[in-house]
């Protein structure tokens, strides 16, 4: 008979996720067509070929070189030529240059005699990413014909063009872009939203079935056997049980899924071998499904589950680690953040996949996932065991 | 059918000509659920402060980076100084091998790994020119782009001394020659209209309309939904609100939420570049306008989603699809014109973009309303979403409708229906 009714309880269980229309939405049709729509935008990895003005006041041939190597460097592009700083900033307020370089008159002159002429770069700081671009493409550009100049001077001093070159700065800066040396944007935004993508679908998910269910109305206890409330019949802990293993399941695809196919199309680097993976992945969804439960089990009503996780979607990755770092957030919010799985999972998954640590290193994140599991198993148990004596109380009255 | 037919005052009391009654009804229900008072009052407070509150810092400051000192000289420790100098940047960590601190690089307790290669010092001496390889954590970018800068400009620094003291001891102490010696080139950078490069200014300014474009179309969904489910329990008949209600009613249920919305948007603006005195350059009254005209685009297409489904839980997940991702396509973090068409396509159907762009060339650039007319022109462009939900109703209404005459002509005979039959001359009254 016992075997029976855990069939009986799997079944219903099947069926009351099979049977929820936004929730397959969510869950099938959100994850999939997200793994599309949220890279789209940074295809392109880094922004390129920003346009920028020239003044130029000099017009020696010098200056010509160095227009030269602006305009030839992948960040930048010289669409526009002015005569003066004021047109130059009218462009950017136009929108039709994110950029202006200001050559000196008589640079030249200035750089023969040494007296390290001043260029002026400027940039639309609106956009901090394009900023960036633009300030690297000239910096880099200035630095090379800054060397350029200094090994010609060595060479009329005398020096040896081998040895020249190789001195031009007594101790030369090697900056090594590591992880992501590429600096691509999606190698840095998607990895992350993955994770946090799979926490909301889940919980969105978890707060829909519960919530339709425990916000059932019932006039009298017969309703719960004839209407099949098998939520209202089996002990909490059995559709707890059953409820995770379903979840679990699907779950487990979607983020191999992610894991898998995902991260493999779009070029996302993929460090950690599976087993190490599963070893995250696991309290990482147990914590979310148990989570999700209680959301739904608080909420009066099941579209609110989705309401709410949309409005926190926005701080929650903010409050993450790898946009802005922990260290500049306040205290409060940060201990906040560290109670909702994606903020641990996002910087462990982050740290096996893309910066190849190893899983031994990784003790506090695990441990603070299933501290999680428990805590949210734990309140999910009392919780639903709460509702369920309500209901039947007040149907058997 | 008889236009003078007694009315059901039940079904009657949703439907009422008279505006201002509906808006008060309106705000009633308002005041009765918790939810809806949340969401228009406390919460995007909460969620505005919150936003601010973790960039509020502005500006990145002692981001950790560890140093393995392979020379341990003067010369060592005097660059190692200069990189902990720089206001970004944190020596918090020294390690005796590379080994060591790639360790502590990949666990992300250190943001950046300095190692300075040995016999740095008596390599510079001899005009070797030694090199320091510095690691930096690209995986964070914006990050690791503060600590490329911040070690960049650190390390210049410290040579230039070191060349500016050379070269003086070659041309018998011509300062001025010594330090265009060094610096062959110097430049002056300006970053325009975000003067003091304000992490907080650039990311919350277009985090919170993001977030307030999902409030808005998320709420107005979610009054639609309560609106549906309060009538129905009242009324056995599943579609009896959607009986009582017509444009009319629909626009003096809406009129509350675009007042209050509109006020939301009106107080987040007045406190960022107001009372935070945060740089604004631009007309107020367009910036303010141009929230009315957003807060009237997302209200409409909540209503269009709402009128495709009639099912609150059905449109919520359109809104999530819609809205979550909005912040991605604004083009603020990663620039519009970079992005493939596809995502440039996705972008214009979100109302947010529009604004965004008009509220950067407001504060940043006082941009002539001529100059930008075509963003408010696409603003208004949405409402039509209202007329469409309009007419998805009206053809929903007409079917019921269809479906209850069939149902009275087939029936007459057989029982009387009093019921059924006043709602139907109910619908007829109203239907225009």
């Amino acid at each position: 008979m016992l075997i029976m009714t855990w069939t009986k309880l799997f079944k219903s269980e099947l069926n009351a996720v099979f049977t929820n229309g936004p929730l397959l939405v969510t869950v099938f049709a959100g994850v999939i067509f997200y793994s599309f729509l949220y890279p789209l935008p940074y295809s392109e990895q880094t922004p390129q070929q920003q346009k920028i003005a020239i003044v130029n006041l000099d017009q020696s041939q010098l200056s010509r070189t160095l227009e030269r190597m602006v305009d030839a460097t992948p960040q930048i592009k010289i669409t526009e030529q002015v005569n003066n700083i004021t047109d130059a900033k009218l462009l950017v307020t136009q929108g039709k240059v994110q950029g202006l370089l200001l050559i000196p008159p008589n640079f030249y002159r200035d750089l023969l005699l040494k007296k390290s002429p001043s260029l002026i770069l400027a940039g639309n700081a609106t956009y901090f990413l394009v900023y960036g671009t633009i300030i690297e493409g000239l910096g880099r550009s200035i630095g090379t014909l800054s060397a350029e100049m200094k090994v010609t001077r060595m060479l009329i001093d005398g020096d040896n063009i081998a040895l020249a070159s190789s001195q031009y700065s007594p101790i030369t800066l090697n900056m090594k872009p590591t992880f992501n040396a590429s600096i691509g944007y999606l190698y840095y935004v998607v990895p992350a939203v993955f994770i946090l993508i799979l926490h909301q679908t889940l919980l969105i998910a978890m707060g829909l079935i519960t919530a339709g269910q425990f916000e059932k109305k019932i006039n009298n206890s017969a309703e719960i056997t004839a209407k099949g409330y098998y939520w209202l019949q089996y002990p909490v802990w059995k559709i707890i049980l059953v409820r995770t293993i379903l979840i679990l399941t699907i779950y487990l695809f979607l983020t191999f899924y992610y894991f898998g196919y995902s991260f493999e199309s779009y070029g996302i680097s993929r460090l950690a071998s599976i087993e190490d993976l599963l070893v995250l992945i696991f309290p990482f969804l147990l914590s979310v499904i148990f989570l999700g439960i209680i959301l739904g089990l608080l909420i009066p009503r099941k579209e609110l589950a989705t309401l709410i996780i949309l409005l926190t979607s926005l701080p929650l990755i903010f409050t993450a680690g790898f946009i802005w770092p922990t260290s500049n957030i306040p205290m409060t919010i940060n201990i906040i953040a560290q109670f909702f799985p994606s903020t641990p999972a996002i910087t462990g998954f982050l740290r096996l996949n893309q910066m190849g640590d190893s899983i031994e290193n990784l003790v506090e994140i695990r441990q603070q996932l299933w501290l999680l599991t428990l805590l949210y198993a734990t309140i999910a148990m009392l919780l639903m065991s709460h509702k369920q004596h309500t209901i039947k109380n007040k149907s058997t009255k | 059918m008889n236009m003078h037919a007694k009315i059901n005052p039940d079904i009657s009391s949703g439907i009422n000509p008279d505006i201002s009654s509906t808006i008060k009804k309106e705000w009633q229900f308002i005041k009765k659920d918790a939810w809806l008072k949340a969401l228009l009052f406390w919460l995007p407070i909460v969620l505005a402060l919150t936003l601010w509150a973790i960039f509020s810092v502005g500006i990145a400051r002692n981001l950790a980076i560890g140093v393995v000192d392979l020379d341990n000289s003067v010369m060592s420790r005097g660059l190692t100084r200069y990189y902990d100098a720089s206001p970004s940047l944190s020596v918090t960590k020294h390690y005796s091998t590379a080994e060591q601190g790639s360790v502590a690089l990949r666990n992300g307790s250190i943001y950046g790994l300095v190692i300075i290669p040995f016999e740095l010092e008596k390599n510079t001496v001899l005009g070797k020119s030694p090199q320091v390889t510095v690691f930096y954590n690209s995986q964070y970018i914006l990050i690791g782009k503060l600590i490329n800068a911040a070690v960049v400009q650190a390390h210049g620094t410290y040579i230039a001394t070191i060349e500016v003291f050379k070269s003086l001891a070659k041309n018998q102490g011509q300062v001025e020659e010594a330090i265009g010696d060094a610096l062959p080139i110097s430049s002056q950078i300006t970053p325009l209209f975000n003067s003091n490069s304000h992490y907080g200014q650039f990311l919350v300014a277009a985090a919170v309309p993001a977030v307030w474009q999902i409030l808005i179309i998320a709420t107005v969904v979610l009054s639609f939904g309560v609106y549906q489910r309060n009538n129905n329990n009242k009324n056995k008949n599943k579609n009896n609100w959607l009986m009582a209600i017509n444009k009319q009613t629909i626009v003096a249920k809406l009129i509350p939420y675009i007042i209050i919305f509109w006020l939301q948007g009106i107080i987040f603006i007045s406190v960022f570049y107001g009372v935070m005195n945060w740089p604004m350059h631009g007309n107020w009254f367009l910036l303010i306008f141009a929230q009315l005209l957003l807060v009237i685009a997302c209200v409409s297409v909540a209503t269009l989603f709402f009128f495709i489904t009639l099912d609150i839980t059905r449109a919520m997940s359109f809104v999530a699809v819609f809205a979550a991702p909005a912040f991605a396509f604004m083009g603020v973090t990663f620039p519009t014109s970079d992005m493939p068409l596809l995502a440039q396509l996705w972008r214009d159907l979100l109302p947010i973009s529009y604004y965004i762009e008009i509220q950067i060339q407001q504060v940043n650039y006082g941009t002539e309303f001529i100059d930008s007319g075509g963003n408010y022109l696409m603003l208004m462009a949405f409402s039509s979403c209202f007329y469409v939900a309009i007419l998805l109703m009206n053809k929903k209404k007409s079917t019921l409708l269809h479906q209850t005459t069939n149902v009275n002509k087939a029936i007459p005979q057989l029982t009387s229906t009093p019921t059924v039959i006043p709602r139907v001359r109910d619908v007829n009254n109203d239907m225009d």
